[in-house]
């Protein structure tokens, strides 16, 4: 897990956290070795998706020097200069787009060109978060730091299920020289629920069905619940077949929670029906909005990311509970970037006069506050 | 007439009393207009009298207005601040050595002997100053102008400015210009008092152009016994007391340490055995710029980029006064603090006692005694450390006959290290008599502290850090009950826990069950639970401030206890590492529950409802923001507001009814959320918000038009907020955490140490010589390819060529480097040029330190202070630009022109040869357009197999043989990657201003007197000409008839060859036949002439026979004439009879 320190290399062992620490070496520029991946596994080095990660790094960035070992259990990356502009990349289909998305999301600001980037691959996947979570719910934290929107976008053009894939998404990102201090600590209350519910290569009633069930759970809360159904029809709807909800919360204060299910991946021999699959979406939003925060639990991590590459202010804003995601993602912030978030929990309401019903307890909330790095985008160009 | 006059008194004038000018009048004076202001007893004067000339006053007044804006920035400076850091530099020998003790007496009465490097002194109650002189060395004065926050740039008046100060002005422009005053000395030298007066002058307006007109310019009249006049110099100390300062881009990016103390710690052994070992050696100063981060790397200006391998903060050895309220400074307050001149208090440290010696005794170099005297001393300081050693090495029993514990045993465990910290933290904090406690949000508890006395190292399973990644291990779980066991005991000493406690409780009875799912779920709920130090459960054990961890490999710890002999006990090092391993090739997922799905709580039964309920809107809302509680307090109070807030109620009450309907349907299940406010609270709140309201829409002063600025004061606004939350956010932090999270801020006095620095740095130190530490920010370190807009200096003699090396000022670094000039053409390519252009700026390429854009550098060309070199260069800043881009690879072309001959031609085609050399290159050059000189354009269409090189083109017309072909291309420039930082700090000390680097071609060939041989063609040789001759004038046989005698051409002509076509046979021998000959020679004259006479009559009588002939042809032309013509006629007439003998039909 620790990383040590050899004159400025950085040596990690094990294949967890790739994606972080590719993605943290190339906005810092440091160099990074990593070691013994999957060393003792029957299938030892890179699998495909972190190849096809690397690639696509490869792909955004000038004079990157990636170095694999014969086995492929050790990686050496020098990180170059992100580069940006028009980029198309077909993502393996053992992870989601989301995988890629997501590291595209946190590099895009500081290109050297906006970034367009057209990626390939499975847009909904148990593992990563789906493209209509990064498109409802990542894409506002990216706005609050960037304030203005000229030009962010993701287009979702083609959706594909697992194992096949065949979706397409295009993703546009504006480039700025540093971002804003953000201060969120209001999220406000949930004021309407949006949806959309897919459905790839299969009878379009499981849409209905899915959006009857997910919609009865929501109405016990909140009147204003709508739902929309996206039957894609012919190329659209990708390779495989599968259908997925995905539910979004929107507060008076530009909140998003969302949440999502999908039906089991075609040929597990598993059955999913769908009304369990509005049900537990559902739930998982109910869950996402019970823990809270200014921002979505699978998003922390780049708000985090955002804030600790800010002017040299304070930035803060308060979370949910923090994910093992986030916590590592902290660490590793503190390894490459030398920034420590002060965390404090957040006694939520008044613990001691609500001591008669201690049954209203909400999830404790994170105050984090950090002092930006004053990092600016070194690779835009001026004239 | 002049009695009348003298009598007519002038009646006086006599109010009205009534009508209705006095009613006028009464009405007036009966309203009071004490407090009106006369805008309002007399509107009419104020009324606009002229719409142009009103809304020319409006446009000026918003021009002043915009022309004093600027972006607002926000404030960075710390409330307490480090000391200003005032340079005092010019040319030598104009007085600065005088000006800094006459400073100095005058603020703190004392005499220093020496001036070396920089001095600080506390000038008053919230002020602090670091004078530091500049010798004159190039690298110092860039040095220096990174750092000043003040110049006091002194002249020389009798002599005038001279080039060094220019130099250092462009310097400072460069890198962001400090505060600049002018100084002028030697004022007395010039005894004619008109000469001083237009002296100053002349001097103050040149200034005024170098810096801004308006700059202050100090006039030190004279010295007396050594010394400037005491009133000037007291005049300038309170100049530079009230000073204030703009922040500067740079420096506000970056945070930098002017170094005033220097110490080497490398052990004296390995010195002696090696003197040139690399030593390790500690810096001291005040942080400056922002925030100072632990383990950034640094630049050190004139030795190169360096690794903090310790950083620390040190009690501040020239503090400011205390803050109680006084008019004064007192005298023990007025501190002095300059190592390297050789004064300041008694000062400990990790590393060295530091004695002041007042005045009397000067610093003395260190020799082997006193530094031998030194380690002793450094023992006896030391003491914290050996403390701290000494608890490390002492045991103690816990139970009669049980192991003995060491601290590196418990080490591991993570719960024991957390209280270690706490009560490392503790002790650290009653060391520095700070008497802030850490609070509960640092992480740090209070109450943990007390915990450990009652728990022991392994009855614990790290509570906080393992929460996440329970896996089912079945002792592992016991362990886990044992300890909520225990904490449901321990738990009544904390509060706010206990809320938490029955959920415990029933997680208590779930546990039992052996479901993955089931941990999971459970995991997960405690984590929604209050997490106390979560900033451990985040970031392990972190080093706090000065304490540095003690690093353990964990791998050395390989005893296993057996149980039974066949059971190993896992040790908690033993289940982490498995643990991690675990997790080592996890896949990767951020999601809230990564991979293992818990079972969610059915949040649609009643009770879970509860909890979620009021995240809605239509829930109940805290008291504050409740419409309807608002609104009964709102009754409550008294009427008067009712009516203020009376245009809202009806807003108000929509909402309201919504509201309410929401609170009464779940009036069992929503409960309040926040605690009511008092009435007090809200009642302030809306005074506040009333006070708001009148400021913004009553104003009653001013009715003049205003311009809007509402975007400008909105940004201001934010900025203030940011920068006061900057201040605020970390000020009741625990210090050490604090450095943590925010670095050594500025105004830290900070030690840092520095591991393998070249042994030159030490033994060549120079204390004359500033020393710059400059942060790194991320990426800095590294090293790219970096694209400048430049510009030659106007007053630098020479034009810069390309590939020259050049030293260039970016940033902190002084470096050596090989730039490429381009032009940007119109199509962005950076096309070569191989001399920077005068006049205009161009563009730069260069191999160096990435450095953020818009950053400005300087050029020299050299940085030694050779005098014959500065007298030939005159002015030494060759070039000034800013950095455009950064990348890893550059795009600079140059024009290629490929030249060929044509081989054969057809048509439109030809074979062209001679410009490529092999087959290869021409099918690489396929389709490339190609063009003759005469302007035919072609293509390249393939090669030929033949001549190698040769291709087959088309044209769009025939070329000729003579045509030369051209193919114009770009050929790609590379830049030469050279980066070679200036290290003139490791200079011996007598040669510190003479650092050199690479030299141009230009330089190695003057010095080793190489010649080129010149190109032949190029040489000057003697021309021989021929004589010209010209043509014979001929004069043709017509004009020569007409010409009278005199110019008609006599008989000797001239011809080329100059000899008279009569003369040309003068020469020849006579020829005389023999009989024989004459005989066949009147033979054949005879014969010659009866053949000329045969020939004539011949000739006769063809003329005769064709007169005769051409007789006879005329004469039957004649006849046939004759005969068509009696045709005709008879045709004509026998036309005309049929055309009569038709007529009368018609």
């Amino acid at each position: 897990m620790v990383a040590t320190v050899h004159n400025d290399l950085i040596v990690y062992k094990g294949s967890n956290f790739f994606r972080q620490r590719l993605l943290l070496a190339t906005l810092s520029g440091r160099t990074i070795k990593i070691e013994e991946i999957r060393s003792t596994h029957d299938d030892p080095g890179l699998r495909e998706y972190e190849v096809s990660l690397i690639r696509l790094l490869d792909k955004v960035t000038n004079g990157t020097r990636v170095e694999l070992s014969e086995t492929g259990t050790s990686v050496y990356y020098q990180p170059g200069i992100l580069v940006g502009g028009q980029v198309t990349h077909s993502c393996s289909t053992q992870r989601g787009i989301g995988y890629y998305l997501e590291v595209l999301l946190a590099l895009g600001p500081f290109c050297k060109e906006p970034l367009n980037a057209v990626l390939q691959g499975v847009t909904h996947s148990d593992l990563d978060v789906s493209v209509d979570k990064i498109k409802t719910s990542a894409l506002p934290v990216l706005l609050k730091f960037i304030l203005v929107d000229d030009g962010l976008e993701l287009k979702v053009v083609r959706r594909g299920a697992p194992p096949l894939g065949g979706g397409e998404v295009v993703f546009k990102c504006p480039v700025r020289r540093s971002l804003r201090p953000l201060q969120w600590t209001q999220w406000g209350l949930v004021k309407r629920i949006r949806g959309i519910v897919y459905a790839l290569r299969v009878s379009p009633t499981m849409a209905n069905r899915v959006v009857d069930a997910a919609k009865g759970v929501m109405l016990n809360f909140i009147p204003d619940v709508y739902i929309n159904t996206d039957q894609c029809r012919g190329s659209n709807a990708g390779k495989s077949p599968g259908f997925g909800i995905s539910l979004v919360a929107e507060t008076n204060e530009k909140t998003f929670y969302c949440a999502e299910a999908k039906s089991t991946d075609v040929g597990t021999g598993d059955i999913t029906l769908p009304e369990d699959q509005g049900r537990e979406c559902a739930q998982r939003l109910l869950d996402e909005i019970y823990r809270g925060g200014a921002v979505d639990s699978s998003f922390q991590w780049l708000c985090a990311l955002w804030m600790a590459l800010g002017q040299k202010d304070v930035s803060e804003c308060i979370i949910g509970p923090l994910s093992d995601y986030t916590i590592t993602f902290l660490q590793h912030l503190k390894e490459f970037f030398g920034v420590m978030f002060k965390l404090e929990v957040q006694q939520s309401g008044s613990a001691g006069e609500e001591s008669d019903d201690e049954e209203v307890t909400p999830a404790s909330k994170v105050k984090m506050t950090c002092v930006g790095i004053g990092y600016v985008n070194i690779s835009k160009r001026t004239l | 007439m002049a009695d009348e006059t003298v009598f007519d008194k002038k009646k006086s004038h006599r109010a009205k009393q009534a009508g209705r000018k006095a009613e006028k009048k009464k009405n007036k004076t009966k309203l009071d207009q004490s407090n009106l202001s006369a805008r309002q007893r007399n509107p009419k004067a104020f009324a606009i009298q002229s719409a142009v000339r009103a809304e020319r006053q409006f446009r000026r007044r918003e021009d002043v207005i915009s022309k004093k804006q600027h972006i607002p920035q926000v404030d960075k400076t710390p409330l307490e601040p480090p000391p200003i850091v005032v340079a005092i530099v010019g040319p030598p020998r104009v007085g600065k050595t005088t000006l800094i003790n006459n400073l100095i007496k005058s603020f703190i009465k004392t005499n220093v002997t020496n001036t070396n490097g920089p001095i600080t002194i506390v000038t008053s109650k919230k002020r602090r100053i670091t004078l530091i002189e500049c010798n004159n060395d190039v690298n110092s004065m860039i040095d220096i102008a990174k750092c000043a926050d003040l110049v006091l740039l002194l002249c020389d008046a009798s002599f005038g400015f001279e080039m060094e100060i220019f130099e250092f002005l462009n310097i400072c422009q460069v890198h962001g210009m400090p505060k600049i005053m002018g100084v002028l000395t030697h004022l007395d030298m010039i005894k004619n008092a008109k000469t001083l007066k237009t002296t100053k002058k002349t001097l103050k307006h040149r200034f005024w152009t170098e810096v801004y007109s308006g700059a202050k310019l100090f006039y030190l009249s004279g010295i007396i016994h050594g010394e400037y006049l005491r009133n000037e110099i007291k005049n300038l100390s309170r100049f530079i007391s009230v000073m204030k300062f703009r922040p500067l881009s740079w420096r506000m990016t970056h945070a930098y340490v002017l170094a005033d103390r220097l110490e080497d710690i490398t052990s004296q052994e390995l010195i002696r055995k090696d003197a040139k070992v690399n030593r390790d050696v500690v810096l001291y100063g005040y942080v400056r710029g922002v925030p100072l981060m632990k383990d950034s790397s640094v630049h050190i200006a004139g030795v190169g980029d360096m690794k903090i391998s310790e950083l620390s903060y040190l009690p501040d050895p020239c503090p400011l006064p205390s803050k109680e309220k006084k008019r004064h400074l007192m005298e023990r307050e007025r501190q002095i603090y300059a190592p390297f001149a050789g004064v300041g208090g008694i000062v400990y440290d990790k590393d060295a006692v530091y004695i002041e010696l007042q005045g009397s005794h000067s610093h003395k170099k260190e020799d082997e005694e006193t530094n031998e005297k030194k380690a002793l001393l450094k023992n006896v300081v030391e003491t914290k450390e050996t403390v701290d050693e000494q608890m490390q090495e002492s045991g103690f029993k816990l139970f009669s006959g049980g192991a003995v514990i060491y601290p590196d045993m418990i080490k591991d465990d993570e719960y024991l290290q957390q209280n270690k910290n706490a009560e490392s933290d503790a002790s650290d904090s009653e060391d520095e008599g700070n008497d802030s406690d850490s609070d509960n949000d640092s992480g740090i508890d209070q109450s943990e502290k007390e915990e450990k006395k009652n728990k022991l190292p392994w009855d614990n399973n790290s509570e906080g850090g393992s929460e996440g990644e329970d896996n089912d291990d079945d002792g592992e779980m016991s362990v886990d009950g044992d300890d909520k066991q225990k904490r449901g005991v321990s738990d009544d000493e904390d509060d706010s826990d206990s809320d938490e406690e029955p959920q415990n409780e029933e997680d208590f009875g779930m546990k039992w069950k052996e479901k993955l799912g089931e941990k999971a779920t459970e995991a997960y709920l405690d984590r929604q639970k209050t997490s106390k130090n979560i900033m451990k459960l985040v970031y392990g054990e972190f080093e706090i401030g000065n304490k540095s961890k003690n690093k353990k490999d964990e791998d050395t710890e390989e005893e296993d206890e057996e149980l039974g002999g066949l059971f190993k006990k896992v040790t908690d090092t033993q289940k982490k590492k498995h643990k991690e391993k675990e997790r080592l090739d996890l896949d990767e997922c951020s999601f809230f529950y990564a991979l293992d799905k818990p079972n969610l709580r059915d949040w649609t039964t009643e009770t879970n409802k509860q909890f979620l309920i009021n995240n809605f809107v239509t829930g109940k809302r805290s008291a504050d923001e409740d419409a309807s509680e608002l609104l009964k307090l709102d009754d409550a109070s008294d009427g008067d507001d009712e009516e203020l807030y009376g245009d809202f109620e009806d807003l108000e009450t929509g909402e309201k009814h919504k509201a309410e309907e929401k609170t009464e349907t779940t009036q069992e299940t929503g409960t309040k959320r926040k605690a009511e406010l008092t009435k007090s609270e809200i009642l302030d709140k809306k005074m506040k918000l009333k006070a708001k309201f009148d400021s913004e829409y009553d104003n009653p002063d001013d009715h003049r038009i205003k311009g809007d600025h509402s975007y400008y004061e909105n940004l201001k606004a934010e900025a203030l907020k940011q920068s006061e939350l900057n201040k605020s956010v970390f000020e009741n932090l625990d210090q050490g955490l604090r450095i943590e999270v925010e670095g050594f801020r500025p105004g830290l006095y900070v030690r840092m140490l520095f591991k393998h620095m070249p042994s030159e740095f030490v033994t060549n130190f120079d204390s004359s010589y500033p020393i710059l530490i400059g942060a790194l920010n991320m990426a800095e370190q590294n090293i790219g390819f970096v694209s400048c807009k430049v510009k030659k200096h106007r007053w630098y003699k020479k034009i810069l060529k390309t590939n020259d090396p050049l030293i260039i000022s970016l940033g902190w670094r002084r470096f050596q480097t090989l730039p490429i000039y381009s032009k940007i053409e119109d199509d962005m390519k950076c096309r070569y040029l191989k001399y920077t252009p005068e006049h205009v700026t161009c563009n730069m390429h260069f191999y160096g330190p990435i450095t953020p854009q818009n950053t400005g550098f300087l050029a020299l060309q050299s940085v030694n202070n050779n005098t014959n070199e500065i007298k030939q260069v005159g002015f030494r800043i060759a070039a000034t630009g800013s950095v455009n881009e950064i990348n890893k690879s550059t795009q600079i072309v140059k024009k290629l022109k490929l030249v060929g001959t044509p081989l054969k031609i057809y048509k439109k085609t030809a074979f062209i040869k001679d410009m490529f050399t092999t087959t290869l290159e021409v099918a690489k050059f396929e389709g490339a357009r190609i063009k003759t000189v005469s302007g035919i354009r072609g293509q390249i269409k393939k090669a030929l197999n033949k001549p190698e090189g040769a291709f087959r083109a088309t044209f769009e017309d025939k070329i000729l043989m003579s045509d030369i072909i051209f193919c114009r291309t770009w050929f790609k420039v590379d830049v030469t990657k050279f980066y070679a930082p200036v290290v003139n700090l490791l200079l011996p000390a007598g040669a510190k201003n003479a650092w050199q680097g690479m030299k141009t071609k230009g330089q190695l060939k003057r010095e080793q007197n190489i010649k080129n041989d010149a190109n032949t063609d190029s040489m000057y040789t003697e021309v021989n000409r021929a004589p010209k001759v010209f043509k014979p004038l001929v004069i043709p046989k017509n004009l020569q008839k007409g010409l009278p005698y005199r110019f008609k051409p006599k008989e000797k002509s001239t011809t080329l060859s100059g000899i008279n076509p009569k003369d040309k046979f003068k020469n020849r021998i006579a020829v005389i036949k023999s009989p024989a000959e004459q005989k066949v020679s009147n033979v054949m004259k005879m014969l010659k002439t009866n053949y000329e006479k045969k020939k004539e009559v011949q000739k006769e009588a063809t003329a005769q026979r064709l007169q005769k002939h051409k007789k006879q042809l005329e004469e039957e032309e004649w006849r046939k004439l004759k005969r068509q013509k009696e045709l005709k006629k008879k045709i004509c007439r026998h036309l005309s009879k049929v055309g009569n003998k038709k007529k009368p039909q018609l």
